[in-house]
C-alpha cells in the first residue's frame, strides 16, 4: 500500500455514484470524440492534400468553363511536370436519385498520371483506356451503388441533359488520403463527342503536377499571368489552398461544432466537480483522522487530487473504449458509405483520442482543485467534528 | 527526533493555566478556564465530566490537534504553543497514538493496511512497514484478521485495529477519546484490558476521556471536569 | 403530501451541488434549444424562399438553377401558358432570371467563398413583393448597379453599400442597395441587371429558370403536364416550395443527423447528472426519510416529493439554458448548400415553441433522472432509514 493506492481506492467507494459519473463522462467523451472526428475527417482533404498539385479554374466561378486549348499552354509552362483536366458532370443514378456522388469526365491516361495515388489493377486500367464508354468507380461508391466490373449503368445528367450509358471497367482504391474513394470517372471524349458543336471543347478545370512542390505558388502565379491577357482569366492555387477554401465555406459549421465541443468539456467539469465535491464532503471526517495521525494538508490535497485523476483517467479510458466501436465502426462506416464525398475517411485520429483522454484527466483534476484546497484548509478539530 | 530536553523527572504532560475560547458569531464561549494539569510518564489517567465540560477540548490540546488560546502546553518535553501546523503534525506522528470513539478506520483499507497507515509518514521501506504493522496487530490479537476490511469486523475488533494503529509508530502517549463509547460491555472490557496492557507492558502514558465510571476505574488517576475547570 | 417547500429548501441547502447540476443541465438545454433554433433558421432560409402557388421551370435533368438553361423562345412559351396569372397591366405574372455563382474574397481576408448571383428583370419586385430594399435604393435598369442581400452584406470584399466588386475581369458592379426577404435565401444573393449578369457568365440568349405565379396552387398539375409533355421544350416543372426543399435536402439531412446525435448524447448526460445529484440527496437524507415515514407520510408522497425536487432542479437549469439560448438569435451562421455549392447565411430563430419544448425537455430529464433515486427513497424500510 502507498499514498497513491489509498487515493485510487476511494474512487470505488460509492460504487453507484462512481458508475454513473464514469458513464456520464464516457457519454460526453464519445460525443466529444465524435464531433472532433467530424472536423478531422473534413480536414482530411486539407491535411492530406498532395503538395505537388495545383488546380486551375475560371477566375469568376467554378461553374464556368475554360477552352480546351488552355491545357496545352499549362503543359508548356516551365515547372509543370504533367497536367490533366476534368469536367463536373453531375450525374445521378436514377435507381438511387438521393445518393450524391462526384461524377467527373476525365482524360484517363493523363488523369492516372497526375493522380498517381489512384490504385487500379492493370487489367482494369487496360479495359478502361480501351473502352470509350468505360468508367472506373471508387470502391466506396461501388459498394453503395452495388456495382461490379462489367456492369452497365445509366446515369442521368443534371448539367449535360439526357441518359448516359457507361460500362464499369474497374474499381479503384486510393493509396493516399488525397483521393476521394467515392467518385465516378469516365472518358471526357465520350462526353465531348456527344455535345452539340457550340458546347464542345470546354473543360471544367485543369490539374497540374509541378516538378518541385516548393515552387508551386510561383508556377501558379506564372500560369495566371499567362492567361491574364486572354479573354478568360484563370485562378490557380495549390490543392491544399483549394481544399482550405472549401473548408472556409464550412467555417460556420466548424465553428458551431467547436463551440459544442467546448460546452461538452464544461459539462465534463460539472459532472466531475459534482461527484468530487460530494465525495470530499462525505469523507471530511476521514481527512480529520488522517490529519490527527500526522498527515499534512498537502497529503490531504494529494489524496483528493489523486482520486480525481484516477476518476478522470478511468472515465477517459471508458469513453475511448466506447468511442471506437460507436464512432469508428458504427457511425463512421455509415457516414463513409452514405456521405463518402463529404467525409471520405471518418476515422478517429490518434490526436483526437489523446485529446479526449487528456481533457478527461485534466478536467477531473481541475474539478477537484476547490474541494481539495477547502478540505486541506480545515482545522483538524473541525474536520473531525464535521459528522459527529 | 528525540529531544535533549526530555528527562525522566519532567512530567509527560504539563498544562499550565490553559485557557481555550471559541467564537460563535458575536458570542465568546470559554471552554477551558485557567486550567493546569500534570501527568507523569507511565501514568494512566482518565478525564470525566458531563457534555460540554471541556474534556474533549483538553484531550485535543494534549494530542496537539488544537491550540490553547493562552497558557503553556508541554507534552513529551515539547512546547506545543510555539509550533507551526507542520510541526504539530510531525509531533503527532512521532509522539501520539490516537484512539477515537467511532474507530475511524479507513473503509477502503484492510485491517493490516489501516495499521500501516501512520507508517507511510516515515521513511521505512515497504517490507519493514508491513512487518511492524503485523506485529502491532499481533499485540491486539487480530493477526488472523489482517486481510479483513473494517465492515467485515465487529465493533470491538475495529477498535482493536484502531489501537494497533495507535501503537504502530511507537508513540509516547496514547490519547483515547471515549474508546468504549460505542461498544457493549464485553468488548469494552477487552479494550480497557488492552489499554492497561499498553500502559503496564509497553510503558505508554495513557490519557482517556470517558463518561463510563467502569472505564475510569481502570485508570490510576481520574480527573473530573466541569465547565472548564477541575472539581 | 410532503410540502413543496421541503423539496425546494433541500435544494437550497446543498447550494454548490444544486448549482453544478443545474448549470450542467442548463448547458444541455442551451445546446438543445440552439439545435432547434438552427433548424428553424434553416427552415426559414430554405423554405421561406418558396411559395405553393409559384412554379419554377428548369431544363429537364437540372436540379439547381445554376446548372439550368432555357432558351428565350421556350421561356416565352412558358410564360404565355393559360395557367399563369395575369397582372393588371396585362403581362404574365412571371419572371425569367439568370443565375450564376461568383467566387468572392471574404471581408476578413481568409480565403474565398461562393455567392449566388441573380440577373433579374426590371419588374422582379412586382413578382416578389416580399423582397424589400432596406438600405440605399433599387438598381437602375440596364445599368452595372446591383443590390445585395442583407445576410451577406459586408461579409465579402466590396459587397457593401457604396462599394464595388468585379463580376468579370474589368467589369465592376456597384452596390446601391440592400434587400431583405424574411430571412429567405435571397438574402444571401447578389441581384443585378439580367443583361449584365448574362454577359458576365456567358449566358447570352438564355435564362436559367422561369418562375410563374399560378392562377391557383391547384393549377400546378395542369401546368406541369402542359410543359413537361412538350418534347420540343425539354423542361421540367416543380412547385417552388418543393424545389427549395429538395435543394436544401443534403444540407438539412447532414445537420439533422448531427443535431439528433448531439441531442441524444446530451440528454443522456443531463439525465445522468440529475441522477447522481438526486441519488446523493436520497442517501444523505435517509434518516429524514425515515422520520417522514415514521410521521405517517406514505411511500407515494415520498416518491412524489423527490421527483418534484428533481424536476425543480432540472427546470432551474432549463430556464437558465433557455434564456441563454435566446442570445443565439444574434448569431449568424453560414453554411454551404451542397446542391449549389454557394453560401447561405441564416440566423438562429428563437420561437416560443422552442422555449417551451426546451423547458419540457429539462423537466423530462429531471423526471427520468430522478426516478430511480426517488423509487429508492420510497422503498426504504422505516427502521433501516432511521438507524442510518
Amino acid at each position: 500500500m502507498n499514498l497513491a493506492s489509498l487515493a485510487t481506492r476511494n474512487v470505488g467507494r460509492n460504487r453507484f455514484r462512481t458508475t454513473l459519473t464514469l458513464l456520464g463522462v464516457a457519454v460526453a467523451v464519445v460525443a466529444f470524440v465524435m464531433l472532433r472526428t467530424v472536423i478531422s475527417s473534413m480536414e482530411v482533404a486539407v491535411t492530406h492534400a498532395a503538395h505537388d498539385r495545383i488546380g486551375i479554374r475560371h477566375k469568376v466561378s467554378f461553374v464556368m468553363q475554360l477552352p480546351r486549348r488552355y491545357i496545352d499552354t499549362v503543359r508548356q509552362t516551365p515547372g509543370v511536370h504533367s497536367a490533366t483536366w476534368a469536367n463536373w458532370f453531375g450525374g445521378k443514378d436514377p435507381r438511387n436519385p438521393r445518393e450524391f456522388f462526384p461524377t467527373l469526365a476525365v482524360d484517363p491516361a493523363s488523369f492516372l498520371d497526375v493522380y498517381d495515388e489512384v490504385a487500379v489493377s492493370p487489367a482494369d486500367r487496360e479495359r478502361w483506356l480501351a473502352d470509350r464508354q468505360g468508367a472506373i468507380v471508387g470502391d466506396q461508391l461501388a459498394r453503395l451503388l452495388r456495382l461490379r466490373v462489367g456492369d452497365t449503368i445509366t446515369l442521368s445528367g443534371t448539367i449535360y441533359p439526357g441518359n448516359w450509358v457507361f460500362h464499369v471497367s474497374g474499381i479503384y482504391t486510393a493509396t493516399r488520403r488525397s483521393m476521394d474513394r467515392s467518385e465516378f470517372l469516365f472518358h471526357w471524349d465520350y462526353l465531348n463527342n456527344a455535345l452539340p458543336e457550340r458546347r464542345r471543347d470546354q473543360i471544367g478545370w485543369i490539374i497540374a503536377r509541378v516538378d518541385d512542390p516548393s515552387r508551386a505558388s510561383g508556377v501558379s502565379a506564372a500560369i495566371d499571368r499567362t492567361f491574364d491577357v486572354q479573354d478568360i482569366q484563370t485562378l490557380s492555387m495549390s490543392e491544399r489552398s483549394m481544399n482550405l477554401s472549401f473548408m472556409g465555406m464550412m467555417s460556420g459549421l466548424l465553428a458551431a461544432i467547436n463551440a459544442i465541443s467546448g460546452i461538452i468539456l464544461l459539462i465534463l467539469l460539472m459532472l466531475f466537480g459534482n461527484t468530487m465535491s460530494m465525495g470530499v464532503r462525505e469523507r471530511t471526517q476521514e481527512y480529520g483522522v488522517l490529519r490527527a495521525l500526522g498527515f499534512l494538508p498537502k497529503h490531504i490535497a494529494g489524496f483528493i487530487l489523486g482520486e480525481a485523476a484516477a476518476l478522470g483517467l478511468a472515465a477517459g479510458v471508458l469513453g475511448l473504449a466506447l468511442s471506437y466501436p460507436l464512432v469508428q465502426y458504427g457511425l463512421g462506416r455509415w457516414l463513409e458509405e452514405n456521405m463518402g464525398s463529404l467525409v471520405p475517411y471518418f476515422r478517429i485520429e490518434t490526436s483526437t483520442a489523446a485529446q479526449a483522454l487528456g481533457f478527461s484527466l485534466l478536467l477531473g483534476v481541475a474539478s477537484a482543485l476547490i474541494p481539495a484546497v477547502r478540505a486541506s484548509r480545515l482545522t483538524v478539530t473541525d474536520a473531525l467534528r464535521r459528522i459527529d | 527526533m528525540s529531544s535533549p530536553e526530555e528527562s525522566a523527572a519532567a512530567p509527560m504532560v504539563e498544562l499550565t493555566n490553559v485557557t481555550k475560547t471559541f467564537h460563535r458569531g458575536a458570542e465568546t464561549l470559554t471552554v477551558l478556564d485557567g486550567l493546569s494539569l500534570s501527568i507523569a510518564e507511565g501514568s494512566f489517567e482518565a478525564l470525566m465530566g458531563p457534555s460540554g465540560s471541556g474534556k474533549s477540548t483538553l484531550l485535543n490540546l494534549v494530542a496537539g490537534l488544537d491550540r490553547a488560546t493562552s497558557g503553556g502546553v508541554r507534552v513529551a518535553g515539547q512546547d506545543l504553543t510555539a509550533m507551526t501546523d507542520g510541526d504539530l503534525a510531525a509531533f503527532r506522528a512521532r509522539y501520539i497514538g490516537f484512539i477515537f470513539q467511532s474507530y475511524n478506520l479507513m473503509p477502503v483499507l484492510t485491517a493490516l493496511e489501516n495499521v500501516e497507515l501512520p507508517l507511510l509518514l516515515t521513511k521505512l521501506p515497504s517490507a519493514d512497514r508491513k512487518r511492524r504493522a503485523a506485529t502491532a496487530l499481533r499485540v491486539v490479537g487480530l493477526e488472523d484478521r489482517a486481510d479483513h476490511y473494517p465492515r467485515q469486523l465487529s465493533g470491538g475488533q475495529e477498535q482493536r485495529v484502531a489501537i494497533a494503529r495507535a501503537l504502530v509508530n511507537d508513540p509516547k502517549i496514547i490519547v483515547a477519546d471515549e474508546p468504549t463509547g460505542d461498544l457493549d460491555r464485553k468488548s469494552a472490557d477487552q479494550i480497557l484490558a488492552l489499554l492497561e496492557k499498553l500502559n503496564k507492558d509497553f510503558k505508554k502514558t495513557v490519557v482517556m476521556v470517558t463518561h463510563d465510571p467502569e472505564a475510569a476505574s481502570h485508570a490510576r488517576v481520574t480527573h473530573h471536569l466541569n465547565k472548564g475547570a477541575f472539581q | 403530501m410532503v410540502p413543496v417547500s421541503y423539496s425546494v429548501r433541500n435544494l437550497m441547502v446543498r447550494r454548490t451541488t444544486t448549482a453544478a447540476t443545474a448549470l450542467g443541465i442548463g448547458l444541455v438545454v442551451f445546446v438543445f434549444a440552439s439545435v432547434l433554433m438552427l433548424g428553424a433558421g434553416l427552415q426559414r432560409a430554405m423554405g421561406r424562399s418558396g411559395s405553393a402557388d409559384v412554379a419554377i421551370v428548369l431544363r429537364a435533368g437540372s436540379d439547381a438553377e445554376s446548372s439550368s438553361g432555357i432558351e428565350l423562345p421556350a421561356a416565352g412559351l412558358v410564360t404565355a401558358s393559360p395557367e399563369v396569372r395575369v397582372r393588371p397591366d396585362g403581362r404574365s405574372d412571371a419572371v425569367g432570371e439568370v443565375v450564376g455563382v461568383l467566387a468572392l474574397d471574404r471581408a476578413g481576408g481568409e480565403g474565398m467563398s461562393n455567392v449566388q448571383v441573380r440577373g433579374v428583370p426590371d419588374d422582379v419586385y412586382r413578382f416578389r413583393p416580399s423582397v424589400h430594399v432596406v438600405a440605399g435604393r433599387a438598381a437602375a435598369p440596364g445599368s452595372d448597379e446591383v443590390v445585395v442581400g442583407a445576410a451577406i452584406r459586408g461579409r465579402f470584399r466590396g459587397v457593401d453599400l457604396g462599394q464595388s466588386f468585379e463580376i468579370k475581369k474589368n467589369r465592376r458592379v456597384r452596390v446601391v442597395g440592400v434587400i431583405e426577404d424574411r430571412g429567405s435565401s435571397f438574402e444571401s444573393e447578389v441581384w443585378g441587371d439580367i443583361d449584365t449578369v448574362r454577359a458576365a457568365f456567358g449566358r447570352e440568349a438564355l435564362v436559367s429558370s422561369v418562375r410563374v405565379g399560378l392562377r391557383s396552387a391547384g393549377q400546378l398539375d395542369a401546368f406541369k403536364r402542359a410543359i413537361e409533355t412538350n418534347p420540343q421544350l425539354g423542361l421540367t416543372v416543380k412547385r417552388e416550395s418543393v424545389y427549395y426543399e429538395e435543394l436544401a435536402q443534403g444540407t438539412t439531412t447532414f445537420l439533422t443527423i448531427l443535431g439528433l446525435m448531439i441531442a441524444f448524447f446530451f440528454s443522456a448526460g443531463a439525465m445522468i447528472g440529475a441522477m447522481i445529484t438526486m441519488h446523493a440527496s436520497v442517501a444523505q437524507r435517509s434518516r429524514e426519510i425515515g422520520t417522514l415515514r415514521a410521521l405517517g407520510f406514505s411511500r407515494r408522497s415520498i416518491l412524489a416529493s423527490f421527483l418534484f425536487e428533481s424536476v425543480v432542479l432540472s427546470l432551474a437549469g432549463g430556464v437558465v439554458g433557455a434564456l441563454a439560448s435566446l442570445a443565439m438569435g444574434l448569431v449568424r451562421f453560414n453554411i454551404v448548400n451542397f446542391a449549389t455549392w454557394s453560401e447561405v447565411v441564416f440566423t438562429f430563430v428563437p420561437t416560443p415553441s422552442i422555449v417551451v419544448s426546451s423547458l419540457l425537455f429539462a423537466a423530462l430529464m429531471g423526471l427520468l433522472g430522478g426516478f430511480f433515486p426517488a423509487v429508492r427513497a420510497a422503498r426504504m424500510n422505516v427502521l433501516d432509514a432511521l438507524r442510518a
